[in-house]
């Protein structure tokens, strides 16, 4: 188990260097989907079921599909490719940087860093995560109504951000 | 450090790299600014989890919901800069330049 887990912590790595030296932003829209997918993986083999959930669903299915079509504002009509010189060059550059960082940082650990930590040794229906986020509407109810209204504010925020016309944020053009 | 840390360190850094040294898209810089935030995302949940405090579960999803609103402002300000100096490349903001 605690392998799967090292292959997991390796494709997020690969998936962040590739977001992190793009060529062109579809690559880095398919690396943070990469990244987001093998992170939801990581926290199932360590015993979440609600959060990697959240994180399918909202994350990948909510704003990496505005960040998908928002990609087309961005349209070259010939983009790079991980193939082109200069981008082989840096990204190579930040796996070796990763490399050295790991190797000089990680040392020798000890513990068992890749085991699944489950206090009741029996199979619930009613798993750790979903019980914490539950919290959310009952003690932390105030935050989560907070949470509302600075996503109400956003929305407000957003439309005059793009506003044309006399008085908005647009020059016009 | 254990694995998993360094791993969610180095997600982090290696997306304030990317936004630091962004070269031409300013869809680009708002995408590692989505990896930090997937790496925020991660770190909190793996304490959730690891250390069984699970009222802590509660941070991630309130820090989706917020980050949720960082990325719709990013991205209307990648369409303001769109319509008016009619694409996104990060050489055409310079207003303020001497």
């Amino acid at each position: 188990m605690s392998y799967l887990v090292c292959v997991l912590l390796f494709g997020l790595m690969v998936g962040s260097v590739g977001v992190a030296w793009n060529p062109s932003p579809y690559f880095a829209a398919m690396g943070l989907v990469m990244v987001s997918g093998v992170g939801c993986g990581v926290l199932i083999c360590f015993g979440g079921s609600f959060l990697p959930l959240v994180f399918f669903l909202i994350y990948l299915g909510g704003m990496m599909v505005v960040f998908a079509f928002s990609a087309a504002l961005s349209a070259e009509p010939y983009p790079y490719g991980w193939g082109n010189r200069s981008v082989k060059m840096y990204v190579a550059a930040y796996v070796l940087g990763v490399g050295c960082a790991w190797k000089v940082l990680l040392g020798k650990w000890s513990g068992f860093w890749g085991g699944i930590l489950d206090e009741s040794g029996e199979l619930l229906v009613l798993r750790g995560d979903m019980m914490g986020v539950a919290a959310m509407h009952d003690v932390a109810g105030w935050m989560l109504v907070l949470g509302g209204l600075g996503l109400l504010l956003t929305l407000f925020v957003v439309l005059e951000l793009v506003r044309g016309v006399s008085r908005g944020g647009l020059r016009t053009v | 450090m254990t694995p998993i840390q360094m791993t969610f360190s180095t997600m982090f850094l290696l997306g304030l790299m990317g936004l630091t040294f962004h070269r031409t898209h300013l869809l680009s810089a708002l995408l590692c600014l989505e990896s930090m935030m997937l790496s925020l995302f991660l770190a909190t949940s793996l304490w959730a989890l690891q250390l069984s405090t699970i009222n802590i579960a509660t941070v991630p999803m309130l820090l989706l919901a917020f980050s949720a609103c960082e990325a719709s402002s990013g991205l209307a300000l990648l369409v303001a800069t769109a319509r008016t100096h009619g694409s996104d490349h990060m050489q055409n903001l310079n207003l303020l330049q001497c």
